[in-house]
């Protein structure tokens, strides 16, 4: 590999017009994540008119950093307020809310920003050292490989939460069920949609997520009234502990690697890695009770994977010219109406571009650290609103999130529905969580297995077969199987004890 | 931040044609077609499109929005309101007030190929519109991996095996293309819908499918660098940027499905405000931005008017409904 281009490329970041497009980039996507339902996808293609009178790779640089800059901020909402803006901060607000209630938000956002850091900077040196290598392995992800994920990714969801396993299958029940309302991709048959043409689409994730989390959440709050008040819990600190940051470093570091290998897959690689990197910190933890009571590993590991998905993302766009989510669709056609094309000569085409933009996600992540540490303390200072005042603030910004997504009143009306469904479950002792992740990864459960036994004429060994689908069902029949064995071992080894001692 | 303040503004009041009057305080009141006609343009024209931000309807929106509003010396706000592959945003166009303030980005497929799929209340009839101009064709291109060696549709046919052809979902001309192709050809295959082009191409690009028709400026890249070979184009012509891959009609099979995008107006607008739409948006044509743009997406031009994209695509699925009759051809399965 010749690295002198990519030296050419810092060369690139680091004239000025591009550190300020840089910096426009990251703040406005912070922005953005911070205010939920006005996604990055939709940002990047507001500003799309701006860029066409930059050079291409400057305008490259400023919607990159929206993308990642949307990660940072999209977990501050989710901290404060239990309000995910994108599917892939669900798993923050488990920890991250209950941090914040404990008045640790400081250190949530704190250990968020260090471990979005440093998995995107592990991400980026990955990407620039395996780009063109791991690319490859982006295209062996087929339908059969994306339908045992999407399993695994859901068996993990029973694990995901605090409350009881049973009510939490329930949930994950419900949020399947959910996934497969609208107009069926293989037969164009109307499911659960009642005529409804808003339907059609099935039922978008933001309104879920904001109506059960966010509105269920103040509902609930509301009730509380007539007891005691609750006090603003005190904020301990602005940043984390020495402690804590020791705490989480293992969380960081496995994130990293999760992000990075899972975020190069095409479709809901980010959503996945993030769940991913929950749900394997917390299996491996030795006292798994304390995950969804704040644990500051279960902000730090999700928050670490989600910004090294985000980051690795780049690489079937950059590499192969396959848009891997939403966002990179949009910077797709941002470089299309720049006469670029991006698609496998990119790197050779165009050095000085791919390595400008991947060299820039350096300074861009750095800018974000900076930013954020002394914005996080004016951030928690939204927790000391009193509660009569923010809750119709959140409602609204709620609301108004809701309907920026798809300019549908609709979805307004969902959220509300979603909400009071979310108020009755908190009521009953039912989680939200395991229904929205189930629902998220529902319906590409569904297309995958689906698409995959057309592939194979129906017949299900195909799965065992294909070498990496091979691996992900051997993977999937430890996760069942291992802890039963485990029950079992202990037994064992008890009733040899008694035994002795007899 | 403001933007978010403009469009709280649009919830308070309700349904579907108020997105156009928020930004320029209400207009709500209906008057009468002179009145209309006389005002035009009175406040934003607004454009929406029933897709999501990105896609090729998208860019297409947004890059005349600029020409057009600069002509109109009004703005020309761009929604999207995705949905049903178009047809949310078509409802609600047809309930908004004819006085040329509302227009929409259509998508042929959705008139032409999508009633095949669907229940009867939910195809959209292009004639339920006024069209203002047609705007231009993209064409669907069938890729196979380069890996496979096929470059004709007679290597289809000698694969020996049935062959999975990836479609971008129900009711696409990708999946209209291929079924009577496959169908046509007599070669056997399975359909695998997939959501979108992208997701398609990649199967091809995996090897997880065999043949893939896509549009065209999504598999260019691939078929630049080699890693995928076009066998045939499924338009009347030869595409002006792929010169020297036959179509299906040239291989003997008549195949003809394009992708094709016109501006649409409510119902009843006033002829003047049509005319002068029109006017403007021939004008946004002229301009290079606006040509060098179709030339970087690979688009074609299709500028003709109004009258002439109803009859062409009137034509398309009547064709296309007696094709899919001849040939058993079920596009939605579960109707």
């Amino acid at each position: 590999m010749d690295y002198s281009s990519v030296i050419q490329g810092f060369s690139v970041v680091l004239q000025p017009e591009n550190l300020l497009y840089c910096f426009i980039g990251v703040l406005v996507g912070m922005l953005v994540g911070v205010l939920p339902g006005l996604g990055p996808a939709a940002t990047v293609a507001i500003l799309l008119p701006i860029t066409l009178n930059v050079e291409p790779v400057t305008a490259i640089i400023m919607l990159a950093g929206i993308f990642y800059g949307a990660q940072y901020g999209g977990t501050i909402t989710s901290v404060l307020l239990r309000l995910p803006g994108e599917a892939s901060s669900v798993v923050t607000v488990f920890d991250g809310y209950a941090m914040a209630r404990d008045g640790r938000a400081g250190s949530a956002l704190g250990i968020a920003a260090i471990g979005s850091f440093v998995g995107g900077t592990v991400s980026i040196v990955a990407l620039t050292f395996f780009a063109p290598f791991v690319a490859r392995f982006a295209l062996d992800f087929g339908p059969p490989e994306y339908a045992v994920l999407a399993l695994l990714g859901i068996l993990l969801v029973a694990s995901v939460g605090s409350g009881s396993r049973l009510k939490a299958l329930v949930a994950a029940g419900l949020g399947l069920l959910l996934a497969t309302v609208g107009r069926d991709g293989f037969t164009g048959a109307e499911r659960f949609t009642f005529d409804s043409l808003a339907l059609t689409d099935g039922i978008d994730f933001v309104p879920i997520a904001m109506g059960l989390f966010g509105l269920g959440e103040i509902l609930y709050n509301l009730e509380d009234r007539s007891g005691r008040a609750t006090a603003p819990p005190k904020m301990v600190r602005a940043l984390p502990s020495k402690d804590e940051v020791k705490q989480s470093s293992g969380a960081i570091g496995r994130g990293s690697v999760i992000g990075f290998l899972l975020g190069i897959l095409p479709g809901g690689g980010a959503v996945l890695s993030s769940m991913a990197a929950y749900a394997y910190e917390k299996k491996r933890s030795k006292h798994p009770e304390r995950f969804g009571q704040g644990a500051i590993e279960g902000v730090a590991a999700p928050e670490t994977a989600n910004n090294a998905a985000a980051t690795s993302s780049f690489i079937p766009l950059l590499t192969l010219g396959i848009p891997a989510n939403a966002t990179i669709a949009v910077i797709f056609g941002a470089l299309l109406i720049q006469g670029v094309t991006p698609g496998p000569q990119l790197i050779t085409e165009h050095p000085d571009l791919f390595w400008g933009v991947v060299n820039s996600m350096y300074v861009g992540n750095i800018l974000l650290l900076i930013m954020s540490i002394p914005l996080i303390g004016i951030f928690v200072r939204i927790l000391r609103v009193r509660g009569t005042i923010l809750a119709p603030i959140t409602v609204l910004i709620t609301l108004i999130g809701a309907y920026t997504v798809a300019n549908s009143v609709f979805d307004i009306m969902l959220v509300c529905v979603f909400g009071a469904l979310g108020y009755l479950m908190k009521k009953f002792g039912f989680e939200p969580g395991p229904l929205v992740l189930a629902f998220v990864l529902g319906s590409l459960l569904e297309s995958a297995l689906r698409r995959s036994l057309i592939l194979f004429d129906g017949d299900p060994s195909g799965f065992v077969t294909r070498p990496i689908s091979g691996v992900l069902v051997l993977a999937l029949v430890i996760v069942v199987a291992a802890p039963a064995l485990r029950a079992l071992m202990t037994r064992r080894q008890n009733r040899a004890k008694n035994e002795e001692l007899v | 931040m403001t933007t978010t303040f403009r469009r709280l503004g649009a919830v308070s009041a309700t349904a579907g044609l108020v997105l156009l009057t928020a930004a320029c305080g209400g207009n709500l009141g209906s008057k009468s077609a002179e009145e209309a006609a006389e005002n035009f343009p009175d406040g934003p024209v607004t454009l929406t499109i029933g897709q999501d931000p990105g896609g090729s309807t998208d860019l297409i929106g947004r890059a005349l929005a600029g020409p057009v509003s600069d002509d109109l010396g009004v703005s020309m706000p761009v929604v999207n309101r995705p949905g049903a592959n178009g047809a949310l945003a078509a409802k609600e166009l047809e309930s908004a007030e004819a006085d040329g303030q509302s227009l929409m980005v259509i998508n042929m497929s959705l008139a032409a190929i999508t009633p095949l799929a669907v229940s009867e209340d939910q195809a959209v009839d292009v004639n339920d519109f006024e069209i203002v101009t047609g705007i231009s064709t993209d064409d669907y291109v069938l890729v196979t991996n380069a890996d496979n060696g096929w470059s004709t549709i007679d290597d289809l046919k000698n694969a020996g095996k049935t062959l999975s052809y990836a479609t971008t979902g129900v009711g696409t001309g990708s999946q209209l293309s291929s079924e009577l192709l496959f169908k046509l050809a007599e070669i056997p295959g399975k359909a695998v819908p997939f959501d979108g082009g992208a997701p398609a191409l990649t199967a091809v690009l995996g090897n997880q499918a065999d043949v893939a028709s896509v549009q065209l400026g999504e598999a260019m890249p691939q078929i630049e660098a080699g890693k995928v070979t076009p066998i045939v184009t499924f338009a009347k012509e030869r595409n002006q940027y792929l010169d020297d891959v036959p179509t299906a009609v040239e291989s003997g099979y008549e195949v003809e499905v394009q992708q094709a995008r016109a501006i649409a107006a409510p119902k009843g607008t006033p002829q003047e405000i049509l005319d002068e739409l029109k006017a403007a948006f021939d004008a946004a044509f002229e301009t290079q931005a606006y040509q060098d743009f179709n030339t970087d997406n690979l688009l074609t031009p299709n500028e003709v008017s109004g009258d002439e994209v109803v009859e062409q695509w009137t034509t398309a699925l009547d064709r296309y409904r007696e094709l899919t009759e001849e040939y058993d051809i079920d596009l939605g399965g579960g109707q």
